[in-house]
């Protein structure tokens, strides 16, 4: 059972780290593995906070936000995909990832229609920007703001919304689970693996991420 | 409140009400005018064209925006002449968002990110997410008030200030430690989701994050990781159902 005063503080970290994507200040509160880090420890459960969020950071590792790429918003989905894991258990780690990605395709639509809501409203104030009537631009940045937060409040609401239903996904055996997770894990470092290389390009970025994928894998084999 | 906190403030949320026609322009107009107050006063004409000026189209990196801020606003009180502070804020743009884009985006953030992962991944708790976050914060507070005062030091000098900016050295090593990181935290991330380790799990793992890999470069940018995981845990799913 999980107290309203916990659902209103998942939506809470939520809309912030909306809110971190694009307003602002764009300090990684919006990335999954901190996101899944604050969901897991409101939950009391902090250790599916934690490998939620790695999974889905792999994901979100996929596109950077460079230059004028169209990104998706992965942090707060990943409010609603630990709760995902938090009411099936870590064994069903995929249910997680599943919500993860669907909340997350939505947040690259809600920043996109945003943002066409945005011209809108600077379309809208033209007058009084040519005009340049006193506190135009406060207001117009308040308003994007305001935006911002009810896109992100609304983003998080849909992924807990999500969270809660995708339990009614089944049931399936037990046995399903680890191939399940396992197509999870592996698109997961797909998608990390393609946006590094992408970003590393060619030469020494892309011997260091050898390198470090190399390394890694060692770890985890011997580890 | 000093012109300045309430600018670096300001600077820390420009991209509030980011939009297809002036990018961060608003914002940037929004952050310049607690610092052009005094030329409100002195002079009201220029003032004016001055906030125009400041809240036309620009886009760049947000945590370098205060470098055109401050450049703008020095430039307004020496005088110079407003088609030369515009051009100042066009040549701006590319440079503010390359230098920024490759030190933070595809430097800063993955290292410290890839660097909790593994944290993460090797048994620490919630402390190494919350650590990249305090080390970006710290990052962002910093680099937004060195910024603002390069751009009112240097003024219309600031493309001589960013030749000579001791960031920019930053950037292969910030790159160099990003795909390290990435690189070391992918096989570790799911080792630590696959739990025990079952010969047919971590196969199948390899086996569709290699298949993640190759449709991602070559069926182009379309195929990006979420549609292709999504489609991979729903062809799982319909296979078993089938085979049940």
């Amino acid at each position: 059972m999980i107290h309203a005063s916990t659902v209103a503080l998942l939506l809470g970290a939520g809309t912030v780290a909306g809110l971190d994507l694009s307003s602002g200040p764009q300090v990684l509160l919006n990335r999954p593995l901190v996101v899944g880090t604050a969901a897991g420890l409101l939950l009391g459960d902090p250790w599916s906070g934690l490998l939620v969020g790695s999974v889905l950071e792999l994901f979100a590792l996929e596109v950077l936000p460079v230059g004028a790429a169209r990104y998706p918003d992965h942090g707060p989905g990943t409010v609603g995909a630990v709760l995902a894991v938090a009411i099936a258990g870590p064994h069903e780690l995929w249910r997680g990832v599943l919500v993860g990605l669907l909340a997350a395709l939505a947040g690259g639509w809600s920043l996109r229609w945003m943002r066409r809501a945005g011209a809108t409203r600077v379309a809208r104030a033209s007058a009084a920007l040519q005009a340049l009537e006193p506190g135009i631009l406060g207001r117009l940045q308040a308003a994007g703001f305001r935006s911002d937060l009810a896109r992100s409040a609304v983003l998080t609401t849909i992924g807990l919304g999500l969270g809660f239903a995708v339990r009614f996904v089944g049931p399936f055996p037990p046995s399903w689970n680890p191939s399940l997770n396992a197509v999870a894990l592996g698109a997961a470092g797909g998608a990390a693996l393609n946006g590094a290389i992408r970003n590393a390009g060619r030469g020494r970025r892309l011997a260091a991420l050898g390198a470090g994928l190399a390394a890694g894998t060692l770890w985890a084999v011997l580890g | 409140m000093k012109p300045e906190i309430r600018t670096l403030a300001r600077l820390l949320v420009v991209q509030a009400s980011w939009n297809y026609e002036r990018m961060s322009g608003l914002g940037l107009g929004h952050a310049a005018e607690p610092l052009l107050q005094d030329l409100d006063r002195s002079d009201p004409a220029r003032h004016a064209d001055a906030l125009h000026r400041a809240a036309g189209f620009f886009n760049s990196h947000p945590y370098l925006a205060g470098v055109a801020v401050g450049a703008e606003v020095r430039a307004e009180y020496d005088g110079i002449p407003g088609g030369q502070i515009e051009r100042l804020r066009a040549a701006l743009c590319s440079p503010l968002g390359a230098l920024g884009d490759q030190l933070f985006w595809a430097g800063a953030w993955p290292a410290a990110i890839g660097a909790a992962l593994i944290a993460v991944a090797l048994g620490a708790g919630w402390w190494a997410p919350g650590a990249a976050v305090t080390a970006m914060l710290a990052t962002r507070l910093y680099v937004t008030r060195w910024a603002l005062r390069t751009g009112l030091r240097s003024g219309m000098q600031v493309g001589v200030a960013l030749q000579r900016t001791r960031l920019r050295p930053l950037v292969n090593p910030l790159g160099l430690a990003a795909a390290l990181a990435v690189g070391a935290a992918v096989p570790l991330v799911i080792r630590a989701g696959l739990g025990a380790p079952r010969a047919f799990a971590a196969g199948l793992t390899v086996l569709v994050a290699a298949a993640g890999i190759a449709a991602g470069q070559w069926l182009g940018p379309r195929t990006t990781g979420i549609r292709f995981g999504l489609a991979a845990l729903v062809a799982t799913l319909v296979v078993r159902l089938v085979l049940r």
